[in-house]
């Protein structure tokens, strides 16, 4: 059994080792150095990085970001299970319609991005439409506020809620559901006492992959923002661009992840481990 | 029950297919900007003059199939292995990796190969971008794949081998089967990030590795442009095909 | 089609060239024909922001030969080492350049780089408005309030909010960045978004009514909605940036690279890359072959009087651009 485990975890283990682990090991140094006159790092060691990352400012940036990223996450589970319900419970077209839902996702999300804003903003396709209807009068400011964001994200991982809960929800065993029909609990019942705890696994998992990711945004926040409020993930890449200053970069980072990573240790369900 | 579920999934089918029906929408205008003037297929024939729009548009594919072919492999494996007994280290490493900004990412890998590089003659290459694609797609996989394990009743591996099955004939035969539609779902996950993937991309490429998403947003950066809604429009319709090809081969 | 074949053939073997370039800087067939005419093959590789550019160039192996840096990155790039000198005896066409960039400020003797296409920051606003914005104060007019953007660009922002106050566009002064940055907030209530090219589309359409612009989206807008838009050089002066090629020391195909860039300035070339491209370009000769629209389009070539107005932009020190840095997200979080 050992093993077969080894030889089962090697190959992920090394691609980690190399493509996150090593890497990671330089960010944490690059984080206690000082940033380079025109980019790059270079010597003195300090923590001057972390101390500037002690502010009220950066504060606020991150709590923001949560925020987002939390009522995203939420949005996503509520849309994404229907969908996901309806996808494991259609038969022989199960693959079809699953893969229906991640083919926009194959070409660039910028693009379709740049789609959203002529659909949202004020001369756009929904505004002109609602006018010529004569449902409303002036446009309606859908572009460049906080819930042009959320709509961005939403819209944007909505698949990776979609997928996972699919995963989960096609092995449930319909004779569950009908055996709890068949003690007299309405739809609702059974959804709640039912269906969610036994998918459990799956809002988790599509949870992680939404929420975790989503902390990190930037494009989002620029293209349909208006880029008017500043996330951690535009901080961050702020920080490697245009600022020129990789260690503050590299601080900021490695908070945001110890961040992402006690709020799953604290939010896990209990009796789950953490993968 | 059903017919509602049909209505809403109709509906949410809409909001996910809107943006690109209005990109393709858009790539038989006449006129450069968001505004109809005419229909004309003058974008098409652009791209087909442009050599470099097409090879990486290539190199995309290539870096796309490759890396979601051995992510979903060695997530699978990594996975189940991972849902017997746990490895902390390693659950950790495939967190830590969805929790980090992509720039970052990005940066790190370029760092370290370039270190590498230094004591083995190599170069960034498609070989480098592949290596840092499956390294971001794992994560996806695991988490998928895990996912569906723990609904996974052990008992039925046990009986295979109280039957006399060895382990791995085991996990070939009874739990292999079992998750085979959340493998269908993770190598679909692992595909959608790596075909889009810009920022560890650009910093990892090589010279001749430039990929869709780098041409895409080099160009975007000057203002919209139709061409590329014209090859965004292609590239779906291409993948879409061959999805309903491999639903007809797998049906028969 | 086939130039894909041939391209992965041209992959293999022989001489070839590897360019680093912004996208959209070169006409279709410019590649190709210097391809046929040297038999050097091309790699043509495109970045999105300079800084990407650096990232990759700065480990000094990073396989590029020519780069397009901007004039601020000149002076920092030969700093780092990151530039090769160039070489007069294979430049035969500097010539074509115009006088006025014989002699650029961040390359005076034209040792390490040749100016290649310029702009300048102005504001784009529908023709309808009277009066017209012509100065960086009329973007904080509570009149267009909500219809008003600027570039997502610490560097134009802070500049322009500089520049209204009466500084230098480049100052590193905190007293007086901190002034730039008390404009930039006040003007965010009254700001639609920081948007950068984009804003083209919803100028045409009339979603945006004035915006901080670069002269060469403004050019393009002002091209696609004949009459709607028109730019103007603000009167408190404005940013002026110059794309320049380079070779970087790593390159050792200095000789092909110098070819490339010889092939550039030629007249002909250069103008055919204009004329596509719809920016200004910095080769006299070529402006002269350019159709009038082109060559005597004022938003592209302002007159003397008004890029009097105008500053190069400049490296920053590093304590300013961590100042500037900091102020910049104090603004986006107000």
């Amino acid at each position: 059994m050992k093993r077969l485990r080894f030889l089962f975890l090697a190959p992920a283990a090394v691609v980690l080792a190399a493509t996150l682990v090593a890497p990671l090991a330089i960010v944490s140094v690059y984080s206690f150095l000082s940033r380079g006159a025109y980019g790059g790092v270079t010597e003195p060691f300090s923590l001057e990085n972390y101390a500037r990352l002690w502010d009220p400012l950066y504060a606020l940036i991150f709590w923001r970001s949560l925020w987002i990223a939390a009522v995203s996450t939420a949005i996503c589970l509520i849309l994404g299970f229907p969908l996901a319900l309806f996808i494991a419970a259609a038969g022989r077209r199960k693959t079809l319609y699953l893969s229906l839902v991640i083919l926009p996702f194959w070409t660039s999300f910028l693009i379709r991005l740049y789609a959203w804003i002529f659909l949202l903003r004020d001369t756009g396709l929904i505004n002109t439409a609602l006018q010529a209807l004569g449902m409303i009068r002036e446009p309606l400011p859908m572009l460049y506020n906080e819930g042009a964001v959320i709509l961005g994200l939403v819209y944007g991982f909505l698949p990776f809620m979609v997928l996972p809960l699919y995963a989960t929800l096609e092995r449930l065993d319909p004779s569950l559901i009908e055996a709890s029909a068949d003690l007299g609990a309405r739809p609702f019942q059974t959804l709640f006492r039912v269906t969610l705890p036994l998918c459990a696994p799956g809002i988790w998992a599509g949870a992680i992959l939404v929420f975790v990711p989503s902390l990190g945004t930037y494009l989002t926040s620029d293209l349909l923002g208006g880029s008017k409020t500043i996330l951690i993930g535009n901080l961050v890449q702020n920080q490697f661009t245009s600022a020129r200053d990789w260690p503050f970069g590299a601080a900021a980072s490695l908070a945001l992840m110890i961040v992402a990573a006690a709020l799953l240790l604290a939010a896990r369900p209990s009796g789950e481990r953490m993968l | 029950m059903r017919r509602s579920l049909a209505v809403y999934a109709t509906g949410a089918y809409a909001f996910l297919h809107a943006p690109l029906l209005i990109l393709a929408a858009f790539s038989f205008n006449t006129s450069r900007f968001t505004v109809w003037q005419g229909f004309s297929l003058r974008w098409y024939a652009a791209l087909a003059h442009d050599r470099e729009l097409i090879e990486s548009a290539g190199n995309s594919l290539l870096i796309a199939f490759v890396s979601t072919a051995c992510a979903t492999a060695m997530g699978t494996l990594a996975g189940y292995a991972l849902w017997k007994r746990g490895a902390a280290w390693i659950s950790g490493s495939l967190y830590l990796s969805l929790a980090t900004p992509e720039i970052v990412t990005g940066v790190s890998l370029l760092a370290f190969f370039q270190w590498m590089f230094r004591y083995l003659n190599l170069r960034l290459g498609m070989h480098t971008v592949i290596l840092a694609h499956v390294g971001f797609s794992l994560a996806y996989v695991v988490v998928v794949v895990v996912a569906r394990l723990r609904s996974f009743d052990p008992a039925l591996e046990e009986a295979a081998l109280d039957l006399g099955a060895t382990e791995w004939e085991a996990f070939r035969r009874v739990t292999l089967p079992h998750l085979s539609p959340a493998i269908a779902a993770a190598a679909m996950l692992a595909f959608t990030v790596s075909i889009d993937d810009y920022v560890i991309t650009s910093l990892v490429a090589g010279v001749d590795s430039q990929t869709l998403p780098m041409t895409i947003y080099a160009l975007a950066r000057r203002g919209v442009n139709p061409m590329l809604n014209a090859v965004s429009t292609i590239v779906v319709v291409l993948l879409g095909l061959m999805v309903l090809l491999s639903e007809r081969l797998r049906r028969t | 089609m086939i130039g894909a074949a041939a391209s992965a053939a041209g992959c293999a073997r022989g001489p070839r060239l590897n360019v680093y370039n912004w996208s959209d800087y070169i006409a279709p067939d410019t590649i190709a024909q210097f391809e046929q005419e040297t038999g050097i093959y091309v790699r043509y590789g495109t970045y999105e922001s300079v800084q990407e550019m650096l990232a990759k160039v700065m480990s000094g192996n990073s396989g590029w030969d020519v780069v397009f840096p901007s004039n601020a990155f000149i002076q920092p790039m030969r700093q780092m080492g990151l530039l090769a000198p160039l070489r007069r005896e294979w430049l035969s066409h500097l010539d074509a350049l115009d006088p006025a960039f014989r002699q650029p400020p961040w390359d005076p003797g034209l040792h390490w780089s040749v100016p290649y296409m310029w702009g300048v920051t102005g504001v784009l606003y529908q023709t309808g408005l009277h009066p017209p914005p012509l100065a960086w104060r009329d973007l904080w007019d509570a009149r267009m309030a909500g219809k008003i953007t600027m570039l997502d660009d610490e560097e134009e922002v802070l500049g322009a909010c500089l520049k209204m106050e009466g500084y230098s566009w480049n100052s590193e002064n905190p007293a007086e960045l901190r002034q730039a940055q008390r404009q930039a907030i006040a003007q965010k209530r009254l700001l639609r978004a920081y948007v950068n090219a984009e804003v083209r589309d919803q100028l045409v359409a009339g979603d945006v009514t004035a915006a901080q612009a670069w002269a060469v989206t403004a050019a393009q807008a002002i091209q696609a909605a004949a009459g709607k838009l028109a730019f103007a050089f603000p009167a408190e002066g404005f940013g002026r940036y110059c794309d320049n090629m380079a070779i970087l020391r790593e390159s050792r195909r200095q000789q092909a690279a110098h070819r490339f860039i010889d092939y550039l300035l030629r007249p002909s070339v250069s103008a055919q890359i204009a004329s596509a491209a719809q920016t200004a370009t910095a080769n006299g000769a070529a402006r002269q072959l350019l159709p009038p629209s082109l060559r005597d389009n004022p938003v592209l070539y302002p007159s003397e009087e008004v890029l009097a107005r105008a500053e190069w932009g400049a490296a920053q020190s590093p304590e300013s651009q961590k100042l500037r840095d900091r102020l910049w997200t104090e603004i986006k979080s107000a």
